[in-house]
């Protein structure tokens, strides 16, 4: 396989496995939106401000991400633009912790007695978002790495493509499920 | 000691096998010939063979339905059965003619376009006029049917509440079942279940003005003719209230009511003149719900209004049943 | 990618990357699990003819929990009929035959030397791998493996105090389903990618054969749905592990009230079935995809209506998506909602009648040539034709009212989809083995495999809709509890029977598998004169497919006894003749 077709081939997995992933939470958000229907004493939750501000944070790291090309064609170096992506990355993730946290002070669990199908979606929800963006971290630290090393150059940087049209694919994904959760 | 004779028969079962597989293809790279080759004379044997096996499984399944004709279900005793049966054999008529239209076209195929290698096979890639038709017509028979079939599922589903209408509740849990009368108020009084407790089993909430003149059977009549609405509940898992006879089935949930709403037409002693004196209506579990999924049984019993009024009035009401008695 | 790289014992059987040798690991693999599964069915069979009877059969099976008290009690009927769905329906009918022809068919049919990532595909086969591992793993735990039927529907699944193995058995089950779905997703990107990208020059969509047409549409179809069973199982551990109620509600369990509300066991429903349902289909598309192609080798004819055929495929993966209410039209669902679930499930009937037609058509003047492989692909159509009418009772609302859960589904499931993918994926071994192993398969013992086989199956299978509509249900440890079915005994009887005859021929089958794989006639290069890609490689394996160049595709695959030819056969490979026109 030549190069070209051999990155086509990689970016199309990438998709097809994107499309899937979408699937998962399509279903999850189509299972929170008949329970909300149906069930009685479904307790309305107002959304914790710490996920406004993550969801700012992803969408500022999302938009970074677009200046990578750019940088690459005037060979300058893309390693202070990928760390911050991370850094932010990691900021998101932090602050979806503070929010979980914000929660069980507010007295919606995840589980066990006092829980409610409202709030376990909520957690449920946002938690397996995170664990799709730890992927996501992972990606970023490597592309860090590489970067630093100068590896990536404009005719050679799949890895880090690869790894943006992941990572706006979860920022895509938090803020349907964010608007989902905040104003359904 | 019968697990070494199982081993031993096999093996020396497998090394009979090897030898025979060997002497035949040692034979024929003697005769010079591949044995794996498909002959004519294997094609004139397995077409023939699709002809007899093919006719003989048709044969098959004509004996079965004489044989046991008398095993399946007797005509449905409930109204809207009658037309779930009618349905069922216009449905099922269709699809015997399809499948005794086919299969001897698949079968007899085989057996006429057996091949030889001094044939060769007719160039026939496509027919845009056969594949339209084969596409219309089952289109044509299938709306029909689907037509037929969702008026008979909307009669049968859509039930109306009228005056004369009893409600009983049909309580499932592992595993045995539980019926409840409303009472002459014909309305069951709330139940949560939170509240099943010591001989309330049920959840029966007694604060309820309509809960006190409710009764609970473990056997359920009802009156011929009389509409009646099955209202389902489950302790536990899910459960599965099937009338087979009745051409009645639903789901008992956790957590939620189902409902199926019926007119009996025979009573139980009208099919036992009919089926015979064992014959009983009864009410099976049809959701797999644990180990005793396979003996979890409700009598229904069919009679007329004199004697149904005659057992209702020996059954306990709630109020005396849970709160006189201690 | 890695055409050119030295290969040891461990590269080479182990954690290969060819394609080729992936697809038989998971052949291998589904038919360790059928053997497994097709033990348990036996098991239960004769405790349905004989209530109570221990049988011998039953002291083979592993699994501590089987020798305890001796003799099968009802807990561990319902473990076994479990087992043996979950077996059937993912291992052997899922992996075994798409795992199997997917990877070894693909590239070999659209000419390209491996798959898009030969690395994720060796961790689909060993995703696979560990999930069988842990599968079998939960038949040796005390409280016995998951018990609440494949479909696992909460509560019943969910409560340990429920069913035994609902217990460490059920969690097993679950990461078990887990990491095949896993495997089964990469292993699903990986053919649809390929077969968009790596097909040789010359093969145009519409030149693929139908085997990879089918094994596409399957790949998609179960790239969009195991998600969702992800999604489903994953709520399901939550409930299970850590207290959530996404389908719980209401319960007392053990004379104890649970905490849980709101939740319903029907969201579970419906998640599961919007996966079941196309899962259905993705086990029966490959066995129609490898039977359009062994009904038209050995007819020596064009499958009829190339164009019709892909367009029912497409067609019935669209409808497979918005059908699987029809599973749960007795939960109390709206009936209008029920409505609509009839409407697109009887809709399904007419892509399916297009392509029995198509089959006959087929047929119809063919030269008929009954290899094996070919009795086994006729084996297929009749069972479609069979099976599929019967869905036509199920699919209608009305009807199902009468007939859900009792043995006609029963009856109609195994014929429509059991025997019809089985048969399937028989007639692929048959047919590819020369391909896979160099050898041949022995005919005769192939001819009696397949009678025994397709008498017995009719035998077990039919009889079951006449128990349906004497009302008898399914899942019933024992028919004995009632009355009304004291006339059925001989029916059980009967099927019993059947059952294990069935099960004896597949003796001849194994044993002609192995044997051959080592004593078997070696084939030639083409032995069964076909046109595709796969019988121009040479008949050694190697990896990378193709010696020299890759070759180059100048028509479709069905040029068998095409007037104006020396042959009757043509392979993809030869250019067109002056003023020849494609079909
Ligand atoms: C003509 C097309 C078909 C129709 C209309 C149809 C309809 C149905 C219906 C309505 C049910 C639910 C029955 C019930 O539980 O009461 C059912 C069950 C089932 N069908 Fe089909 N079917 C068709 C073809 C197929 C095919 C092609 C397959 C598989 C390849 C298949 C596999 C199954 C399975 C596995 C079940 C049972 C699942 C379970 O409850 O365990 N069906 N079918
Ligand atoms: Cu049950
Ligand atoms: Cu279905």
């Amino acid at each position: 396989m030549d190069i070209a077709l051999r990155n086509t081939v990689k970016k199309q997995l990438l998709w097809v496995a994107l499309v899937s992933i979408s699937m998962f939470f399509a279903s999850m958000l189509s299972a929170f939106i008949v329970e909300k229907a149906d069930v009685v004493n479904w307790k309305v939750f107002i959304l914790p401000d710490q996920f406004e501000i993550s969801t700012v944070i992803i969408l500022v790291s999302s938009f970074l991400l677009f200046f990578i090309k750019p940088l690459l064609k005037r060979g300058k170096s893309i390693f202070g633009l990928v760390f911050i992506v991370l850094i932010l990355g990691i900021l998101f993730s932090y602050f979806q912790i503070k929010g979980w946290q914000q929660l069980t002070n507010e007295g919606v669990y995840l589980t066990g007695i006092g829980s409610n199908v409202a709030g376990s979606f909520l957690y449920i929800l946002t938690l397996t978002h995170l664990l799709h963006l730890v992927g996501g971290l992972v990606g970023l630290c490597i592309s860090t790495i590489k970067s630093k090393q100068n590896l990536y150059s404009i005719n050679n940087y799949l890895g880090l493509e690869l790894t943006s049209i992941y990572w706006h694919f979860l920022t895509i994904l938090w803020i349907i499920l964010f608007t989902f959760l905040k104003f359904y | 000691m019968t697990n070494i004779l199982i081993v031993v028969v096999v093996i020396l079962l497998v090394a009979t096998l090897v030898q025979i597989l060997r002497v035949s293809e040692l034979l024929s790279e003697i005769k010079n010939k591949d044995v794996n080759e498909v002959t004519d004379k294997d094609n004139n044997t397995q077409g023939i063979l699709f002809l007899i096996v093919g006719f003989g499984f048709l044969i098959f399944v004509v004996w079965q339905m004489v044989t046991w004709n008398h095993l399946l279900l007797p005509p449905a005793s409930s109204v809207h059965g009658t037309q779930i049966d009618f349905l069922m054999k216009i449905s099922m008529g269709l699809i015997l003619v399809v499948f005794f239209v086919l299969s001897p076209i698949l079968f007899y195929f085989l057996y006429k376009y057996r091949g030889k290698k001094s044939n060769k096979a007719y160039f026939f890639s496509h027919n845009n006029k056969l594949e339209v038709l084969w596409t219309v017509i089952p289109t044509i028979i299938l709306t029909a049917l689907i037509i037929f079939g969702l008026k008979t599922w909307d009669k049968a589903m859509n039930v109306e509440l009228t005056e004369s209408t009893t409600i009983i509740e049909v309580y499932g849990q592992q595993f045995n079942w539980t019926a409840r009368y409303s009472g002459l108020d014909n309305n069951l009084g709330k139940a949560n279940f939170k509240l099943v407790k010591g001989r309330n089993t049920l959840g029966v909430d007694m604060l309820d003005a309509n809960a006190a003149d409710d009764k609970m059977a473990r056997e359920v009549h009802l009156v011929i003719d009389q509409p009646v609405l099955l209202k389902f509940r489950s302790q536990d898992v899910i459960h599965s209230a099937f009338l087979p006879h009745f051409r009645v089935q639903m789901n008992c949930v956790p957590g939620m009511t189902t409902q199926f709403g019926f007119t009996p037409t025979k009573t139980t002693a009208q099919m036992k003149e009919s089926e015979g004196e064992d014959f009983e209506y009864i009410l099976l579990c049809n959701k797999i719900c644990g180990a005793s999924h396979y003996n979890m049984q409700l009598k229904f019993i069919v009679e007329t209004q004199e004697e149904y009024d005659l057992w209702l009035a020996s059954q306990e009401n709630l109020e005396t049943k849970l709160l006189t008695q201690k | 990618m890695s055409e050119h790289h030295k290969e040891n014992f461990i590269t080479k059987y182990v954690f290969t990357q060819d394609h080729k040798m992936i697809a038989k690991q998971f052949l291998i693999t589904g038919m360790f699990m059928a053997v497994v599964g097709m033990l348990m069915s036996a098991i239960f069979r004769v405790q349905l003819a004989n209530p109570g009877e221990s049988s011998i059969l039953y002291n083979l099976l592993p699994g501590a929990w089987l020798n305890d008290s001796g003799g099968l009690n009802p807990d561990k009927y319902l473990a076994l009929v479990t087992m043996h769905g979950t077996i059937l329906v993912f291992w052997v009918l899922t992996a075994g035959l798409s795992g199997t022809f997917a990877n070894f068919l693909i590239p070999l049919q659209i000419g390209a030397r491996d798959m898009a990532s030969g690395f994720l595909n060796m961790l689909s086969y060993w995703f696979f791998f560990i999930a069988t591992v842990v599968l079998l793993s939960s038949l040796f735990v005390e409280t016995g493996p998951a018990s609440g039927g494949w479909t696992i529907y909460p509560p019943l699944s969910a409560l340990p105090q429920a069913i035994p193995g609902s217990g460490t058995g059920m969690t097993l089950w679950l990461i078990s389903i887990t990491l095949f779905v896993v495997g089964s997703l990469l292993g699903g990107l990986n053919y649809i990618v390929t077969i968009l990208n790596l097909r040789t020059i010359g093969m145009t969509m519409q030149r693929l054969p139908l085997t990879v047409w089918a094994l596409l549409i399957t790949a998609i179809l179960g790239v969009l749905s195991f998600p969702v069973l992800l999604s489903c199982g994953l709520l399901l551990i939550f409930d299970r592990s850590f207290g959530t109620s996404f389908y719980l509600s209401d319960i007392i369990i053990g004379g104890e009230a649970l905490h849980n509300e709101g939740g319903s066991p029907i969201l579970f429903e419906h998640l599961f079935w919007f996966l079941g349902h196309p899962e259905v289909y993705i086990i029966l598309l490959p066995a129609l995809g490898i039977v359009s192609e062994v009904i038209a080798v050995n007819s020596r004819k064009p499958i009829f209506g190339y164009k019709a055929m892909v367009g029912a495929l497409l067609l019935i993966a669209f409808l497979s998506f918005i059908v699987w209410g029809h599973h749960m039209f007795m939960t109390g669902m709206n009936p209008f909602l029920g409505s609509v679930f009839t409407f697109t499930t009887l809709l399904i009937a007419i892509p399916s009648a297009v392509k029995v037609f198509n089959y006959l058509a087929t047929l119809w003047r063919g030269n008929i040539r009954f290899t094996p492989a070919m009795l086994f692909a006729i084996g297929t159509v009749s069972a479609f034709i069979t099976g599929g009418l019967t869905g036509i009772i199920l699919g209608d609302s009305a009807l199902d009212i009468n007939v859900h859960d009792t043995y006609f589904v029963v009856g109609h499931f195994h014929i429509v989809m059991g025997l019809s993918a089985i048969y399937g994926m028989f007639a692929g071994v048959y047919h590819w083995f020369p391909k896979m192993y160099g050898r041949m398969m022995n005919k005769n013992l192939g001819y009696l495999h397949f009678w025994g086989t397709f008498i017995c199956a009719y035998g077990v299978f039919f009889p079951m809709h006449f128990l349906g509509l004497a009302g008898l249900p399914r899942r019933y440890y024992s028919n004995s509890a009632f009355p009304m079915f004291d006339g059925l005994s001989d029916i059980n009887e009967l099927i019993t029977f059947f059952a294990l005859a069935g099960a004896i021929f597949q003796v001849f089958f194994l044993f002609n598998f192995f044997y051959s794989i080592f004593k078997g006639t070696k084939a030639t290069q083409n032995p069964w004169k076909s046109n595709t890609l796969e019988w121009t490689t040479p008949v050694e394996r190697i990896h990378g497919n193709w010696p020299g160049e890759l070759p180059v595709v100048t028509r479709w695959a069905y040029d068998y006894s095409k007037p104006g030819a020396d042959e009757d056969f043509i392979l993809q490979t030869e250019p067109l003749k002056e003023g020849e026109i494609e079909h």
